[in-house]
């Protein structure tokens, strides 16, 4: 795999607007940097209030910085005030957030479609990749119920594979599996890294639990407490296809788990 | 979050839903039957001189009905209400989306907006009188200004009620502005305009029979003003129950359209909300 940077981030800080007769609001991020290589699962932990979903909205251009530099394929990205944020940036961000944020008077197929059809991108061969996702996640026989008629568990699939069709350079994803059971979650984390075999996205992986980050990436950074800042960095070179109901009796589990764990706190 | 289920058994489930139906309709017989009884009470105690008998009332309602009588001052009356509803309630709903983009603008409209909804508009009508003539137009007017406060704030309700969410995740996914009016803004406000359709529409048959109650010479408002003059409690009563008609046809047709605009909505919420 050739370790080309994808995205770079740059002593990135950010505080949020001040109040007018109050203290300067505390910095949510400060000083921080780190790089994603192409095709690389990056995950992030840090403690919940660290600002991991800041940093993400961040990436994804849907807010500011109040400094540094983010350069995506070499380009700088435009960070400094709302006016300029681009969104997804011309749709190479793909971002899966916390909530699945499916549109309710859609159905699970339309929904999936909603990015090709916004992007005009519709066609016979778009629509039969949409298909294929929807049957690789086991949403077959629900494309035309809607997000109230699903499962949360189907509901994150629905969240997930609608990013993926329309295959984004890098996708940032937000806890996407935080709100759900400990079964459905493995299954989901399962069919995630099956996905991400078929193509080897780029992919962001933000989660406070460091089983997942671990179980998931190629690379782990902690973050530290508010401010957030880079405490650490951890290849993981458990190898691929990982067993992720059997990655804590990995040998190689164990001290990687607690090299992580004296980090966050 | 298992809800999906409940689709397991589409038969079983649509049993339950027709029993459950069909117990809320005996409910409803009975309370029909009880306020039968007291209304023959009331004509029985005051006489017919001054209330209706119930079956005085319906048997000339059915010869009204025969002659056609009741039949053409009623269609006029819908007419005033259908044109004014139309009227007043297509620009109330859309104008909230034309000034979405321009808050200054909607915030300098705000105090008359609220002005115009609190004023009595019937009120109005006199007025309209002058303005329109007697004919169908001053009617229609009165509707119209009656409806369109209604609608504009239900319609403003559903534009603000917009999750913001929602709207970023669209963008992200490369939906421009238009993509965000036409796929999020305008579906998520349907149920909210419904809301004030839904509300607005016995306002336009209301004002559409006190507009005619004032200066008419058809409608189911000249009818009452009409059967009152000549002292006619029971013609009083027979134009007031095809009024009333006439509310409960135009609420089936709100429910009708909102029935196949709403089907993505949790099935339970929308049976409350359509009353069957």
């Amino acid at each position: 795999m050739a370790a080309e940077v994808l995205l770079e981030v740059r002593g990135l800080s950010k505080r949020f607007g001040n109040r007018a007769g109050r203290e300067p609001s505390p910095w949510v991020i400060q000083e921080l940097s780190f790089v994603v290589n192409e095709g690389e699962f990056l995950t992030i932990v840090g403690p919940s209030g660290s600002g991991k979903t800041t940093l993400l909205n961040i990436l994804a251009q849907i807010d500011t910085a109040s400094g540094g530099e983010i350069c995506l394929q070499s380009h700088a990205a435009p960070i400094g005030n709302s006016k300029s944020l681009k969104p997804g940036l011309a749709c190479k961000i793909g971002y899966v957030t916390q909530e699945d944020n499916l549109l309710p008077w859609r159905t699970t197929l339309e929904n999936v479609l909603f990015p090709l059809t916004v992007q005009r991108r519709l066609n016979e061969d778009t629509r039969a990749q949409a298909q294929m996702l929807i049957r690789a996640v086991g949403l077959a026989g629900f494309e035309d119920h809607y997000p109230h008629e699903l499962s949360g568990g189907m509901r994150k699939r629905a969240s997930l594979i609608r990013t993926l069709v329309y295959d984004p350079p890098i996708i940032l994803m937000d806890e996407p599996f935080g709100a759900l059971d400990a079964q459905t979650r493995t299954q989901l984390q399962e069919d995630l890294l099956r996905l991400w075999n078929l193509g080897r996205k780029t992919i962001v992986f933000v989660t406070h639990d460091i089983v997942e980050a671990i179980a998931l990436g190629d690379r782990t950074l902690v973050l530290s407490r508010s401010p957030a800042s880079v405490a650490g960095e951890h290849r993981n070179s458990i190898p691929r296809p990982r067993d992720i109901r059997g990655i804590m009796i990995h040998p190689e589990f164990a001290p990687l788990y607690q090299r992580i764990r004296v980090q966050v706190q | 979050m298992a809800t999906w289920q409940r689709t397991e058994d589409p038969n079983l489930a649509r049993l339950a839903r027709l029993a459950g139906s069909l117990r809320t309709r005996g409910d409803q017989l009975l309370v029909l039957i009880v306020l039968l009884a007291l209304w023959q009470g009331l004509s029985l105690a005051f006489g017919t001189y001054w209330v209706g008998s119930p079956w005085g009332v319906l048997t000339r309602l059915g010869k009204g009905v025969m002659s056609g009588e009741i039949l053409r001052h009623a269609s006029y009356t819908l007419l005033e209400a259908a044109a004014g509803f139309l009227i007043g309630a297509l620009p109330a709903a859309a104008l909230p989306f034309a000034l979405r983009r321009l808050p200054i603008v909607t915030a300098i409209l705000d105090p008359f907006m609220v002005g115009g909804y609190g004023a009595p508009k019937l009120a109005l009508a006199p007025l309209f009188i002058l303005w329109f003539g007697i004919g169908i137009e001053s009617k229609i007017a009165l509707v119209a200004i009656t409806v369109f406060f209604i609608v504009y704030f239900s319609a403003l309700a559903g534009v603000r009620a917009l999750d913001p969410r929602l709207v970023q995740m669209a963008q992200v996914m490369g939906a421009n502005e238009r993509d965000v009016a036409r796929h999020i803004v305008f579906p998520g406000a349907v149920p909210h305009i419904f809301t004030g359709f839904r509300i607005a529409m016995p306002y336009s048959i209301g004002g559409a029979v006190i507009a005619e109650l004032i200066s008419a010479n058809r409608g189911l408002g000249y009818l009452v003003q009409l059967s009152a003059m000549n002292f006619d409690t029971t013609g009083v009563f027979v134009a007031l129950v095809a009024t009333t008609c006439i509310v409960f046809l135009g609420n089936w047709s709100v429910n009708v359209v909102e029935r196949r605009l709403l089907r993505w909505r949790p099935r339970p919420d929308l049976d409350m909300q359509a009353g069957s």
